[in-house]
C-alpha cells in the first residue's frame, strides 16, 4: 500500500535542552499545498520545531520526513526556504548584495537571477532601496528583504518564522495574498505568527504549548469547537483544558 | 562540496569587509600604524648615552721617546654616536651626576693607567695591571651593555693601533644577516602578529554577527554545508592576509629600508596559511560568544599568548625554558620564524618546510575543529 506523501510528517519529534523539553513527542502532518499556521505563546517551541524541520537542529529523538524524504537530506535543502525569526539577512550588505548572495548559493546566476531579484523586489516594494545598506532600513523593511531572500530559489516548502513582525498592515495583507497565490501553485507553507487576523487565513492551525500540539484544525472549526469568537480565546480555552487534563492525569 | 557555493560565501565575506570602513581601517591602516610606531620606537640602537670621563692618566714616558697617553687614545676611539662624552675631574661630582640621573656612567682612568699598561705588556711579571673602572647605572641593561661594548671596542682598537696584538681575538663574521638591524628582525615578526591578530578578531566578530543575525542558520538550512562555509571564509581571509603582508612589506621596504634577501612569495605563503588557521580559530571562538560585546572579552586571550610567546618582539631563546614549549603551540611562532628565515637568510622551501608543515597542520586542525563545532551546534 502506498502511503500518502505529506509535505511535513513528524514522528514523535523531540528536542531537549538539558533537562528542558522544548519540543515534546510531536506528531505533525502538513499536506502539500497547505498553509499551516503554528500558534502559541513565546517559548512554546515553534522556532525549535522549525529549526529541526530545516535540519539546522538535530532532534533528541524521533524524526521527520520532508517532502517524502527522511531528513537530513542534501536534496531537500534546496527545496525548502527558511525565513528565520532574527531576519537572517546581512546588515552590512546592501539589499542587492544580500539577494545576489542567496541566489548564488542556489547556483542561480546571471540573467535568471537578475530577473528573479527584480521580480521579488517589486513584490516586497523595495525597488527604490535596492542599493541601500540593510542596516539603514526599518525593521519592517528588513523583514521584507528577508522574505525576498527566502523566496529567491522558488522553494516548494516554506518555513516562515514570524515573517510579518513590524510589517505594516497594508503590506501584511499583500504578503498574505502572495502566500495564498503560492499555495495555489502548490507551495506548502508552515508559518508562525502572533497576528490573529492572519491566523484566520491559514488553511489549518496548530496550537502549541510547552512543546506539544494541543489542538489542530481549520480556524473556523477551532472557534466552533471551543465556542469562542476569537482564536486567542480559543487558544486559552484549549490550553486550560489541556492543563486540567494534565492535573487529572497526575 | 560545490565550488560555486564556497565562492559565493567567500565573495559575501569579502563584500562585508569591504563595505565596512572600520574593518578596512582595522585590516590595513592599523597594521601600518603599528609597524611604524613599533618600528621607530624599537629602532633598537642605543644612542647618545651620557657618560662622564675622569681621566687622571699621567702618561708614561719610555726611556727613549715621547710620553704616551693611552687613556686619551682610548677616549678618542670611543664611538661618539653611542656615547655622549663629558669630561670632569672630580670623581665625587661625577658620581653625583650619575646618582641624579644626568649621566649613565662614570668611566675612570687612574693616574698610573698608561704606566701599568705599558710595563705590564713589556713584562708579564710586572705586579700592577692597568684598570678602567666603569661606575654606572646598571638598571637599564641595554644601556649598560652599550657602554661596556663601546669601551671594550675602543680599548682593543687602541691596543691594535699601538702594535699590541691581544693573545686571543674574537672574530664575528656574519653568515646571515650582514648589516641586519633590529627592525629587520622585527618586521617579519610583526607581519605574522598583525595577520594572526586581525584575522582572528575580524572573523570572530563577523561570525558572532552571523550567529546572532540568523544568517548562519539560513545559510546552513540551504545546501551550503559547514565545510563549504568555513572554506569560503578561509579563502577570503587567506587573501586578506596576503594583501596585508604585501602592503606592510612594501612600506617596510620603502620607509624602513628593511632587508629582504629571500623570495617574498614564500613569506606570503606562510602568512596565507597562518591567516587560514586564524580565521578557523575565530570561528571556533565565536561559538563561545553570543554577542559581539562578549567576543571582545576574548581579545586578551587572543592577543597575549601570541604577543608573549611567538618570538615576535624578542627571540624564543629569550623565553624561559619551561615556558618555551608553549611557544610551539601558537601558530604565529612558525609564521614569524619562516618569514624571518626567508627575508633575513634567504632560505627556500627546502629549509623552511618544517615551519610551513607546522602551519599546515595547525590550519587543518583548526579548520576541522571549526567545522566540528558548527556541526555540534545543532545539538
Ligand atoms: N539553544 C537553546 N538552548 C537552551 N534552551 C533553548 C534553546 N533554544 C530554545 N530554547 C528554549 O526552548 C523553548 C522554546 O523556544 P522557541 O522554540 O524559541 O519558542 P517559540 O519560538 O515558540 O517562542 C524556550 O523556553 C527557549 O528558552
Ligand atoms: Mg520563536
Amino acid at each position: 500500500m502506498k502511503t500518502k506523501e505529506y509535505a511535513i510528517l513528524t514522528d514523535y519529534l523531540t528536542k531537549n535542552y538539558g533537562d528542558f523539553t522544548a519540543v515534546n513527542n510531536l506528531n505533525l502532518k502538513v499536506d502539500k499545498g497547505e498553509i499551516y499556521g503554528l500558534l502559541g505563546p513565546n517559548g512554546a517551541g515553534k522556532t525549535t520545531l522549525i529549526k529541526m524541520l530545516c535540519s539546522i537542529s538535530t532532534p533528541t529523538s524521533g524524526g521527520a520526513r520532508i517532502l517524502g524524504k527522511k531528513i537530513p537530506d542534501g536534496d531537500i535543502a534546496s527545496k525548502i526556504g527558511y525565513m528565520p525569526q532574527e531576519t537572517g539577512v546581512y546588515f552590512g550588505l546592501t539589499v542587492d548584495q544580500n539577494m545576489k548572495f542567496y541566489s548564488r548559493i542556489f547556483n542561480l546566476q546571471g540573467e535568471k537571477a537578475e530577473k528573479r531579484i527584480a521580480e521579488l523586489l517589486k513584490f516586497v516594494d523595495l525597488e527604490d532601496w535596492r542599493y541601500e545598506m540593510v542596516d539603514n532600513l526599518s525593521g519592517g523593511m528588513k523583514h521584507r528583504v528577508s522574505l525576498a531572500c527566502t523566496l529567491i530559489h522558488e522553494p516548494d516548502l516554506l518555513f516562515l518564522d514570524e515573517p510579518t513582525v513590524g510589517v505594516d498592515p497594508e503590506l501584511r495583507v499583500s504578503f498574505w495574498d502572495y502566500f495564498e497565490q503560492l499555495r495555489d501553485n502548490g507551495v506548502t507553507i508552515l508559518i508562525t505568527t502572533h497576528y490573529m487576523d492572519e491566523a484566520r487565513r491559514c488553511d489549518r492551525i496548530g496550537f502549541m504549548q510547552r512543546g506539544r500540539l494541543i489542538a489542530e484544525d481549520k480556524p473556523l472549526k477551532l472557534l466552533e469547537e471551543s465556542g469562542k469568537d476569537s482564536l486567542e480565546d480559543a487558544f486559552l480555552a484549549f490550553a486550560r483544558n489541556e492543563d486540567t487534563m494534565r492535573m487529572e492525569a497526575v | 562540496m560545490k565550488f560555486y557555493r564556497i565562492m559565493a560565501v567567500s565573495r559575501r565575506v569579502f563584500r562585508g569587509v569591504v563595505n565596512d570602513k572600520r574593518s578596512l581601517v582595522l585590516l590595513f591602516l592599523a597594521p601600518i600604524l603599528a609597524m611604524c610606531v613599533f618600528g621607530v620606537a624599537f629602532s633598537g640602537d642605543v644612542e647618545n648615552v651620557n657618560v662622564i670621563i675622569i681621566n687622571q692618566d699621567q702618561g708614561f714616558t719610555p726611556p727613549m721617546g715621547d710620553t704616551i697617553y693611552l687613556a686619551d687614545e682610548i677616549v678618542n676611539n670611543l664611538n661618539t654616536t653611542t656615547l655622549s662624552i663629558h669630561n670632569m675631574t672630580s670623581i665625587d661630582d661625577a658620581r653625583a651626576e650619575v646618582e641624579s640621573g644626568q649621566a649613565s656612567a662614570v668611566i675612570i682612568f687612574p693616574e698610573d693607567f698608561s704606566e701599568n699598561a705599558i710595563l705590564k705588556s713589556q713584562d708579564q711579571s710586572y705586579p700592577n695591571s692597568a684598570e678602567i673602572t666603569i661606575e654606572g647605572d646598571d638598571s637599564i641593561v641595554n644601556i649598560k651593555t652599550a657602554i661596556t661594548t663601546t669601551v671594550s671596542t675602543a680599548l682593543s682598537d687602541t691596543l691594535t693601533e699601538n702594535g699590541v696584538t691581544p693573545a686571543i681575538q674574537l672574530n664575528s663574521d656574519p653568515i646571515y644577516g650582514e648589516d641586519a638591524e633590529f627592525i629587520d628582525f622585527f618586521v617579519p615578526g610583526i607581519l605574522a602578529f598583525v595577520v594572526y591578530l586581525l584575522t582572528t578578531i575580524l572573523t570572530l566578530i563577523t561570525f558572532v554577527n552571523e550567529r546572532s543575525s540568523g544568517t548562519l542558520e539560513r545559510v546552513l538550512s540551504s545546501p551550503v554545508t559547514e565545510g563549504e562555509l568555513v572554506m569560503g571564509y578561509a579563502i577570503t581571509f587567506g587573501t586578506f592576509g596576503v594583501l596585508q603582508v604585501a602592503l606592510l612589506l612594501t612600506i617596510a621596504i620603502l620607509v624602513f629600508n628593511i632587508m629582504v634577501v629571500g623570495n617574498v612569495l614564500l613569506a606570503f605563503l606562510a602568512v596565507a596559511i597562518l591567516a587560514i588557521s586564524c580565521q578557523a580559530l575565530g570561528i571556533l571562538l565565536s561559538s563561545l560568544a553570543k554577542r559581539a560585546e562578549q567576543a571582545i572579552q576574548f581579545f586578551p586571550l587572543v592577543i597575549l599568548p601570541a604577543f608573549l610567546l611567538s618570538g615576535i618582539f624578542w627571540p624564543i631563546q629569550a623565553i624561559p625554558e619551561w615556558i618555551r614549549p608553549f611557544s610551539y603551540l601558537v601558530p604565529p611562532t612558525y609564521a614569524a620564524n619562516a618569514c624571518r628565515a626567508v627575508m633575513l637568510k634567504g632560505w627556500g622551501l627546502d629549509k623552511i618546510w618544517p615551519d610551513i608543515l607546522a602551519l599546515v597542520i595547525f590550519a587543518l586542525l583548526f579548520l576541522g575543529l571549526a567545522i566540528w563545532t558548527l556541526k555540534r551546534g545543532k545539538n
